[in-house]
């Protein structure tokens, strides 16, 4: 026997009135949810009092100082910039990936030979962590040792040979290329799920009637991976506007302050400046911002999949 | 050119030289200090350890030069060998963050070190973290520096002066012959090294503290020289950034980089410079006494040489005063009265002059202890130790090692060495930049008052 297919929240709403939880079941929940209120609940609380002190992190000389830490973030150039570059990376990483990540999936899902191949190449990287990407990048960005101005320079290019990292121009692009490397092979899997599931009857119907690939791609097979492009827009994008581990590894923030993110000024106040209170405040600001953008794509993007 | 046989010829004592400085440290001299210590830990006789307690403590210290890496970690280990119920737990880890970035966040994680190599040590002194050096070590050394009347740190070595490595192959195929005396004499060789086809110094500004090494050069000359209070003016608003003595020291900082600095520097680490030397893609290198047997080891048959760059009057100004740093015991270690003793036998024996004698060659260092302490020195070493010990050169702080009223804000030297490198490769404007380091340091002035 199959579930019901709940169509709406009113309807999930109605199901749930008509059919109660048993009382035991709570105690299935009960672990889980006081795990998270110690660990995520009660820490994301407590930073609200600190972001509202000045305490440095290291002594317990705790002082409230009211709204001046988020005076401070309005009027400082250095987080304008960090937010700056947060969110230009945060727009590209998302289109990029995603654009990418559909062409993957395509790849893999019309391919006939070493399909199994190609998918695990693609989705490997995936599986390394940032740090460990990160250093490998830095390594093969390195101006003086890298691999990369060794090519350009090995094919006669040397004239164009950059440091990659330590030239503001191309400093924000590199993080940004390597995170789309790394991140891609993720969401082609969901998108690889998703064209899956699409009938192939559609596009057969569609191939006799005369369409083009080109045309099959967009009133078929995109429409039909909404619910794919949905997921993997919000993930991407929370994702990107956590980006820590690749600006840390790579760049430090550098070279000066250019490619500072919210999440690295956080731990760059918080623990190299000893202002744990204006870390927190910043925390506080990301987190509003995170959940405006993550409420409002949701919303248009399950907008878009009702209208397709 | 002089041989590397011949300049090991130029064995000297360091005992020396640190004479000569106590002038600088002001301290009476008691030999023997160290001997008298109640416990030495490298002479506990073996039956005497199967009697005592096993303890453990844990140690953090900076590790971004590798030299002093490795000397501090075989002094852990010959430690250990002959102290068998002692374990020490070495946090130490080569990391891409700056040293109090890795302390706070060890902090942070509830891993301060029980033994810590204190560089802030006002800051950690004021939140509690670290307690006074006991008296029985204090006796140690030649009038540590103090701090708000106490004395905080077991110093490792004395400050010593930063400067000038160079290729002795790279000056004579430029057609140098003779050391500048003039800071427009040594602009006048970087013209003359860049027209023979080197790059004429490497930097690894990839490393943030590294950026300090040529900031100071210039602070020291144009600003601390002649006015060693300059950083409490600061905070009292009576001096700026944007004055002209600090503007002309920032901008001759940028045109040297500019013109003069490897292409790549902000991809180049610390650890990366000597091989620049050796390999001949560089031809000079400005940093510290540490850099002498990293580059002696990357290649032994490298010749080099060490001076201290003049400023423009062919004055020579130097970091070399004593500042409040080394080895601290956290409050939480002193809790423990077994924990602390063991601590206390560690720094004991670090300053033995067997042990203290291997960790200063190491890294080319001058002893900050009572006890004579000798190594063979090197040619470089030679030069250091004769600027140390001239009256007529002046010594000087760089911008962070001031304490009491010249600390500055402990966040502000990291921010201002990243604002230096955007004004470099930004080409931005200096004096701007020195405005927005005026608003900063305010800022973190008031910041902290709260």
């Amino acid at each position: 026997m199959s579930a019901p297919v709940v169509q709406s929240a009113k309807a999930y709403t109605s199901l749930r009135k008509k059919k109660k939880w048993p009382t035991y079941a709570l105690f299935f929940i009960l672990p889980a949810f006081i795990l998270y209120t110690l660990f995520v609940i009660v820490p994301t609380l407590g930073s609200v009092y600190y972001s509202f002190t000045s305490w440095d992190g290291i002594s317990s000389d705790v002082r409230f100082i009211g709204l001046a830490n988020f005076v401070e973030i309005w009027n400082s150039p250095r987080v304008r910039n960090a937010l700056q570059n947060t969110l230009v990376l945060t727009i590209s990483l998302v289109i990029l990936e995603n654009i990418l990540a559909i062409l993957l999936a395509m790849l893999v899902d019309k391919v006939r030979w070493f399909s199994k191949l190609f998918r695990s190449l693609f989705y490997f990287p995936t599986l390394l962590s940032g740090i460990v990407m990160g250093f490998v990048w830095a390594m093969m960005l390195n101006y003086n040792f890298g691999v990369v101005n060794g090519i350009l320079s090995k094919m006669g290019l040397e004239a164009i040979t950059v440091d990659w990292l330590g030239d503001p121009r191309y400093a924000l692009l590199s993080i940004l290329l390597s995170t789309v490397w790394k991140g891609a092979g993720y969401y082609m899997i969901i998108y690889l799920a998703g064209l899956q599931g699409i009938p192939q009857e559609l596009n057969e119907a569609a191939s006799i009637d005369g369409a083009s690939s080109l045309q099959q791609f967009r009133h078929i097979t995109f429409p039909l991976l909404a619910g794919s492009v949905t997921v993997c827009m919000v993930l991407s994008m929370i994702s990107a506007l956590k980006i820590f581990d690749q600006i840390a590894v790579m760049t430090d923030g550098g070279p000066g302050f250019e490619t500072e993110t919210l999440t690295y000024l956080i731990y760059k106040v918080g623990f190299g400046e000893l202002r744990q209170g204006f870390g927190t405040a910043l925390a506080m600001v990301l987190f509003f911002i995170i959940l405006i953008i993550t409420v409002f794509q949701v919303k248009v993007l399950q907008k878009r999949e009702v209208e397709m | 050119m002089i041989s590397r046989k011949k300049w090991m010829r130029f064995s000297a004592l360091i005992l020396g030289a640190s004479l000569v400085l106590s002038a600088c440290g002001g301290g009476s001299s008691n030999a023997n200090n160290a001997a008298n210590a109640p416990t030495s830990g490298g002479n506990t006789a073996p039956s005497q350890q199967e009697d005592k307690q096993p303890v453990s403590f844990t140690i953090g210290y900076a590790t971004g030069d590798p030299a002093t890496k490795k000397a501090i970690a075989d002094t852990i280990q010959r430690f250990t060998e002959k102290n068998s119920h002692i374990t020490i737990k070495d946090y130490s880890e080569t990391s891409s963050a700056s040293y109090l970035d890795w302390l706070k966040t060890k902090d942070a994680v509830g891993e301060f070190p029980d033994l810590v190599e204190m560089r802030d040590t006002e800051v950690f002194a004021d939140a509690g973290k670290i307690v006074e050096l006991p008296s029985d070590l204090i006796e140690l050394f030649n009038d540590p520096p103090k701090v708000e009347g106490k004395v905080w740190n077991a110093p490792m070595q004395v400050n010593s002066p930063q400067g000038i490595i160079y290729s002795k192959k790279a000056y004579e195929a430029a057609g140098v012959t003779e050391l500048p005396t003039t800071y427009d004499e040594f602009l006048e060789i970087q013209e003359k090294l860049k027209a023979s086809g080197i790059s004429p110094l490497v930097v690894g500004g990839k490393d943030i503290f590294h950026m300090g090494f040529w900031v100071n050069k210039f602070l020291v000359d144009q600003v601390y020289a002649d006015d060693p209070d300059w950083n409490s003016k600061r905070t009292a608003q009576e001096v700026s950034f944007t004055d002209a003595n600090v503007v002309q020291a920032m901008t001759d900082y940028k045109e040297l980089f500019q013109n003069y600095v490897d292409k790549g520097w902000l991809s180049t680490g610390d650890n990366q410079t000597a091989s620049f030397l050796v390999t001949e893609k560089a031809a000079q290198l400005f940093s510290g006494t540490w850099m002498f047997t990293q580059i002696a080891e990357a290649d032994p048959n490298f010749e080099f040489g060490f001076y201290a760059i003049p400023d423009r009057e062919g004055k020579l100004n130097v970091i070399g005063l004593p500042s409040p740093a080394g080895w601290s015991i956290s409050t939480e270690a002193s809790k423990d009265a077994g924990k602390q003793e063991a601590i206390k036998e560690f720094i004991r024996f670090f300053f033995e002059p067997e042990n203290y004698s291997l960790y200063l060659a190491s890294i080319n260092a001058i002893p900050s202890t009572k006890e004579a302490v000798t190594y063979e020195s090197s040619e470089q070493m030679q030069v250091v130790l004769e600027l140390m010990a001239d009256p007529n050169v002046n010594k000087s702080l760089a911008i962070n090692n001031w304490w009491g009223e010249n600390q500055i804000p402990p966040q502000f030297r990291n921010w201002y060495y990243k604002l230096l490198q955007e004004l470099v490769v930004t080409d931005g404007d200096v004096l701007d930049y020195m405005k927005q380091a005026d608003t900063e340091y305010d800022n973190q002035v008031k910041v902290n008052a709260m």
